[in-house]
């Protein structure tokens, strides 16, 4: 059997799910952050998977940037994360309500 | 001659202005001279206006001051014409109102308002001047919401009675019942003939189809029903009586009520043309002579028993218009406002006499003391009540005479039925009043005559009473080329002697039967034990056959039952409460939303999860209907987009 | 500069207060009452130099704001609006006048000059934006006016009046920017300018939905049955010098914009909902005065007049002639002078009693005969009395419908009516009678400052009643404009049979040349 495009697809939407589970579920906001890396690399394996079935490198391309772009993101996420953990001494989402309206 | 015409125009208005300067000051004598002297001004001018008329042949002084209304193809000019009907109306007014207005200063001598009596009153003389004088509807219109302003201040004059000010509301507010009637008949006028001016106006009615006239005449009639008190929109006459005994005489009697009938003579070319409503009119007119005379028969008030004959004597004039027969129905007006302002003012002066009582069994034998009161009272009863030679006997034979000649006898035998109960309650009060025992004395009243120099005022009324039959001819003679008049004959001499002879018996019986039956010494003050007093028919009639009660009940409480539940209800339960409602939902949603703000990183991360299912079901959805494009367009364009 | 005269007369009071932030407590006063002053002088300047033959528009000014999409700040009078603005500076100039002591007197007359800038704004603008600009602008100091100095339900009050008039002017907005995406289809340029607007002649079932749009945001200013339950609390909590200002101006925008957009854009559509449009002033007319005849609160009583009044107005523009539009017109100018006076005169008892509970006075023409009898002219005008202001709007009004519908004129003919019962008994109930409050006994005769405002007032009521000419003569001559555009305009039959045609030559045309042969 070929591994076709549908294959990637599908791979792509449960590694999708699985992240949103995750986004859902998760209390602690580190796990959070895999949650999210989950979900952006599913996106960069239907991007990577469609560019090559077209032929076109812009797919690829962008794939490169969301890498690019979640590793900053990773990167001040932590740096935050950090920082929060030092005032607050934990990283649990149920005490970050602040924002309460 | 024009300026002959304003100054009896305006004559009255500065007075009504000179005397408002000096409302809110105590009282000041040289006001009401002042004011008298400006309507005597007035008297002259018309009277002068009156003989070039006449005398030199005339044929009428038709002036036009400025524009008032003009827009689209409405023109309406402050334009005022003196022709001989408008000028014998003015010569009334004018004369009866200098007269009141004399017999004012005295009269109105002890009383504070004694200046704002005077602004009033010759406010209203301007009033009625107006709507005389106008030689269009709309200026007439002026006129009759003026005088009904005044009679609304004049009624409610002594302001800290409630009484007086509900019968002041009440009459404004009747009048203005009848005078959205007189307006839409206004209206008709002018969409059909294009203009409000009366000559242009009866130069197109007679192209008119019948219908149309008939409504316009319907509607005019309407108005002219509510300012002459005719029935149903009645019970203010009697409710004004409230106001000053002055008043009374003019607004009540001579002038203001007489105005409705004015109209339809006014109107005549239109009336001529639609009989059907001047038979309407003279029915009505008929109707209400009896019913008012019956009501003053048994009233117990002597300014409502007048008021009550006023309201019958102008059921005769309606009668005597609605059959065509407009120049009796203005002699009449005319003669009656002579006798009638003089048995209101007479009135007056026994009301003084006895502190304002009203009450005539509780007068008796007060020709000892009033004896000038007396003599004119008596007079101008025997003149309402249609005696040979007094006013009353030319100017009412002939309403008769025209009902005979123009066959119609039911009219006739009613009109000649009230003249019966019109001499016996007219002679009842003057009996009551003056002969008899001296029935004030138990109430401790020592009555004293008038002023001489009211009584003097008085006196041209008392003079016209006794005399105005001898005008007949003349104004006959006067007035028949612009009332298209014709002399009511009866061909058979015989009969027409039978029938004069007979009305005088019959009236002469009833006065009598009056004089016996209340002139003696065994009257009493009632108390509402005898048996008459019990009966039904006594009842029902002092009680005004329980309409002023059916109005109460069955429209002004109901008015203001409705009113209540309209703004509690209604008003403030359901259409205030959908508004607020749906302000409520707004912000409830709001409210219930809030707590998906909760703050909570993980609730917020979930709710974004919702959302962006929801989003991505929407693409989908629209991905499916992108295959279908072209309905789509289709629906676009629907909403409007081409 | 008198080509420029309405951007003065619409800038001139706003920059007069953003300087009067500048200027002492203590002098605030005489400030605002000159800088209304000169307001006024300029709007009666303005009148005398608008030329009352003409029909069109006057003193037209054109400046771009943004050309590509049409929107250009376009003003210009003509005999419609002249009379409002005028109206709108004088009541601003006796309104400061009249103003008695109020705490923060700075902000309000700064809120008071602010409000003018935007009543002329409303009245002068001839394209849509700008016009919505000034629509909206003048809810601000309205409600900074009813909120900050209003009574005990001031907050609710106020936001009702707010939030009420906004959403309905939405709708409006949308309608705006549909007609102006329409127009687009039309020309292929865009243009929100009301004269372009004029000539663009769209089919009935567009006419049909645009109408509605425009309908709401005017119905609820007007205020029209059964949107007009924000005016009861807006009054009632207002203080004086917003309820008269409200009562006398800003009703009027709504009435005003029926004839400005309504009629000329929509002539199919106006003939069409003309029935169903008279059916609501009736109920507004008699609905709104039998509330008035159940209040117990007399400031209440002129507040629901004022509703009943304006459906007179509304029916009058609904006549769709010249007799019936040229008497709405200037029944809105009437109703303007009269209502405002009697909230004045509201206030004047107010100040001294701080009730204005019905019950609470009586027998008041004993004490304040002064008081009592401008009252009294006022209540005369305010019922339609010939000979005062509002008997001529009011009779032009009905008799023009009188010509489109007998039986819904003599329905809406009940008004002299039921005016008269509500007024009369409120009368009655103020002012006759005999004093029984001991509070009342000493009462103040209206004094001169008082007088300041109110005598003007009367001296207008009376003058324009018997003469009117100086106003109808201009306003006619627009409405005749109108009239012929919504003639030629009209496209269905029921709009041809209802909207006169006009070619035929005027009788007072001809009827006035010949008076002036013979004077010569």
């Amino acid at each position: 059997m070929e591994i076709g495009l549908n294959h990637y697809l599908v791979l792509s939407t449960i590694l999708f799910a699985i992240g949103l589970a995750g986004v859902i579920k998760r209390k602690n906001l580190l796990l959070l952050f895999f949650a999210t890396e989950i979900l952006l690399n599913s996106v960069n394996i239907a991007f990577a998977a469609i560019s090559h079935y077209y032929g076109d490198l812009t797919g690829q391309m962008f794939a490169f940037f969301i890498i690019a772009i979640a590793a900053s993101e990773v990167a001040v996420g932590l740096g935050l994360l950090i920082v929060w953990y030092k005032r607050h001494g934990n990283i649990d989402l149920e005490t970050m309500k602040s924002m309460r309206g | 001659m024009e300026t002959l015409l304003y100054i009896a125009l305006f004559a009255p208005l500065v007075s009504s202005m000179f005397s408002a300067l000096f409302t809110t000051t105590p009282k000041k004598t040289f006001v009401g001279v002042i004011a008298s002297l400006l309507i005597f001004t007035s008297f002259v001018s018309t009277s002068l206006l009156l003989a070039s008329i006449v005398i030199n042949g005339n044929e009428s002084v038709h002036v036009e001051m400025m524009t008032w209304m003009a827009t689209g193809n409405l023109y309406i000019p402050f334009g005022f014409i003196v022709d001989k009907v408008s000028v014998t109306m003015m010569m009334v007014v004018t004369l009866v109102s200098t007269i009141v207005h004399i017999y004012s200063i005295g009269y109105m001598d002890h009383d504070k308002s004694f200046n704002r009596f005077f602004a009033w009153l010759s406010a209203f003389v301007f009033s009625m001047m107006v709507l005389v004088m106008s030689d269009n509807y709309a200026g007439l219109f002026i006129g009759w919401e003026g005088v009904g302003l005044c009679s609304w201040g004049l009624i409610g004059f002594w302001f800290h009675k409630e009484s007086a000010t509900w019968a002041a509301n009440e009459a404004f507010i009747m009048n203005r019942i009848a005078d959205l009637g007189m307006l839409i008949g206004i209206f008709l006028v002018y969409w059909n003939t294009g203009t409000l001016q009366y000559e242009g106006a009866f130069e197109v009615f007679k192209t008119l189809d019948p219908a149309t006239l008939t409504w316009i005449g319907i509607f005019l009639f309407i108005g002219a029903m509510g300012k002459s008190a005719q029935f149903p929109l009645h019970t203010w006459l009697a409710d004004a009586m409230e106001g000053p005994t002055p008043v009374s005489a003019l607004i009540h009697a001579a002038t203001m009520v007489t105005a409705g009938v004015y109209l339809v003579i006014r109107s005549n070319e239109l009336y001529s043309l639609i009989p059907n409503v001047g038979l309407f009119i003279a029915s009505l007119g008929a109707f209400v002579a009896l019913f008012a005379a019956s009501m003053a028969l048994v009233n117990r008030d002597m300014k409502r028993i007048i008021a009550y004959s006023t309201l019958s004597q102008l059921g005769y004039m309606f009668a005597a218009a609605g059959l065509g027969a407009y120049w009796v129905a203005l002699f009449h007006l005319v003669a009656h406002a002579f006798f009638k302002a003089l048995l209101f003012l007479g009135a007056g002066n026994v009301m003084h006499a006895m502190h304002d009582e009203l009450d005539p069994f509780k007068m008796g034998g007060l020709k000892k003391v009033m004896k000038w009161t007396w003599i004119m009272m008596t007079i101008a009863s025997l003149a309402l009540a249609g005696i040979f030679p007094f006013a009353g006997f030319f100017s009412k034979d002939t309403i008769l005479e025209a009902a005979f000649a123009e066959h119609h006898f039911v009219i006739y035998g009613v009109l000649l039925f009230t003249a019966g109960l019109t001499a016996f309650y007219s002679f009842r009060l003057v009996a009551l009043i003056f002969h008899g025992e001296e029935r004030y004395k138990i109430f401790g009243i020592s009555p004293h005559e008038a002023y001489r120099f009211m009584l003097v005022a008085m006196s041209p009324l008392l003079i016209l009473a006794m005399i105005a039959g001898v005008l007949q001819e003349p104004f006959f003679h006067m007035i028949e080329e612009i009332l298209s008049a014709h002399e009511y004959h009866i061909h058979s001499h015989t009969t027409l002697w039978i029938m004069l002879v007979g009305t005088q018996v019959f009236v002469a019986l009833a006065i009598l039967y009056a004089y016996k039956k209340y002139a003696n010494a065994f009257i009493k003050v009632p108390d509402g034990t005898s048996a008459i007093e019990n009966s039904f028919v006594y009842k029902f009639l002092y009680n005004q056959y329980y309409i002023p009660y059916f109005y109460e009940e069955y429209l002004v409480k109901p008015y203001r039952e409705l009113s209540d539940i309209f703004w509690n209800k209604v008003d403030m339960k359901i259409l205030d409460a959908s508004v607020d409602g749906i302000a409520g939902i707004i912000y409830g949603t709001g409210e219930k939303t809030r707590a998906m703000q909760s703050g909570n990183l993980s609730v917020m991360l979930r709710w974004m999860v919702v959302g962006f299912v929801v989003l991505l079901s929407l693409a989908v959805v629209f991905g499916l209907t992108a295959r279908y494009s072209e309905n789509i367009t289709v629906i676009f364009s629907g909403l409007g987009a081409m | 500069m008198l080509d420029h005269i309405l951007s003065i007369l619409i800038f001139f009071p706003a920059i007069a207060a953003v300087f009067g932030f500048m200027i002492q407590k203590d002098s605030i006063r005489a400030y605002g009452i000159s800088v209304a002053t000169i307001e006024f002088g300029l709007s009666l300047w303005l009148w005398f130099t608008f030329d009352g033959n003409v029909s069109g528009m006057q003193f037209m000014e054109n400046l771009p704001l943004v050309p590509s999409f049409g929107v250009n700040y376009i003003l210009g009078v003509d005999g419609i609006s002249l009379f409002i603005i005028v109206l709108a500076a004088f009541f601003t100039m006796i309104g400061i006048a009249s103003l008695t002591e109020t705490p923060n007197e700075k902000n309000m007359i700064i809120t008071i000059l602010f409000l003018q800038m935007t009543m002329a704004g409303v009245f002068a603008a001839l394209d849509a934006i700008v016009f919505y600009v000034f629509w909206e602008l003048s809810l601000v100091p309205m409600l900074y006016i009813i909120g900050a100095w209003g009574g005990p339900l001031r907050i609710y009050a106020s936001i009702k009046f707010f939030l009420y008039t906004f959403a309905g002017s939405l709708v409006m907005l949308v309608g705006m920017l549909f007609m102006a995406y329409f127009f687009y289809q039309a020309t292929g340029t865009w243009s929100f300018a009301l004269l372009d607007w004029y000539r663009l002649i769209l089919p009935e079932t567009l006419q049909l939905w645009l109408f509605a749009a425009f309908f709401i945001g005017f119905a609820i200013k007007v205020p029209m049955f059964p949107f007009h339950t924000w005016l009861p609390y807006a009054h009632g909590q207002a203080p004086t010098i917003g309820s008269v200002i409200l009562a006398a101006i800003l009703l009027k925008m709504g009435t005003y914009a029926f004839i400005r957009f309504s009629l000329p854009l929509f002539p199919d559509a106006s003939a069409a909902f003309m029935v169903p449009i008279a059916v609501i002033t009736i109920i507004m007319i008699i609905y709104t005065a039998m509330i008035a005849y159940a209040q117990k609160d007399v400031k209440q009583v002129v507040a629901y007049s004022s509703i009943s009044h304006m459906g007179v107005i509304i029916l009058g523009t609904f006549a769709l002639n010249v007799e019936g539009i040229t008497g709405s017109i200037f029944l809105m100018i009437a109703h303007g002078v009269v209502s405002g006076a009697l909230f004045l005169l509201v206030g004047v008892i107010y100040d001294r009693r701080h009730t204005k509970l019905m019950s609470e006075f009586g027998g008041l023409a004993h004490i304040m005969p002064r008081y009592a009898t401008i009252f009294g002219i006022m209540l005369m005008a305010s019922v339609g009395m010939p000979l005062t202001i509002n008997f001529v709007g009011e009779f032009l009004s009905l008799l023009g419908f009188y010509q489109q519908s007998h039986i819904l004129t003599l329905l809406a003919g009940t008004a002299i009516i039921v005016g008269a019962i509500y007024m009369l008994s409120a009368y009655k109930k103020m002012f006759f009678g005999d004093v029984t409050k001991e509070e009342n006994k000493n009462l103040p005769d209206i004094n001169k400052r008082e007088l300041v405002a109110l005598i003007p007032l009367s001296v207008i009521a009376i003058w324009l009643g018997i003469y009117p000419k100086p106003i109808l003569e201009p306003i006619n001559n627009s409405v005749e404009a109108v009239v012929r555009l919504m003639h030629n305009k009209a496209q269905s039959e029921l709009a041809k049979e209802r909207i006169p045609n006009l070619v035929k030559e005027r009788a007072s045309v001809i009827k006035k040349t010949v008076i002036e042969e013979e004077v010569h």
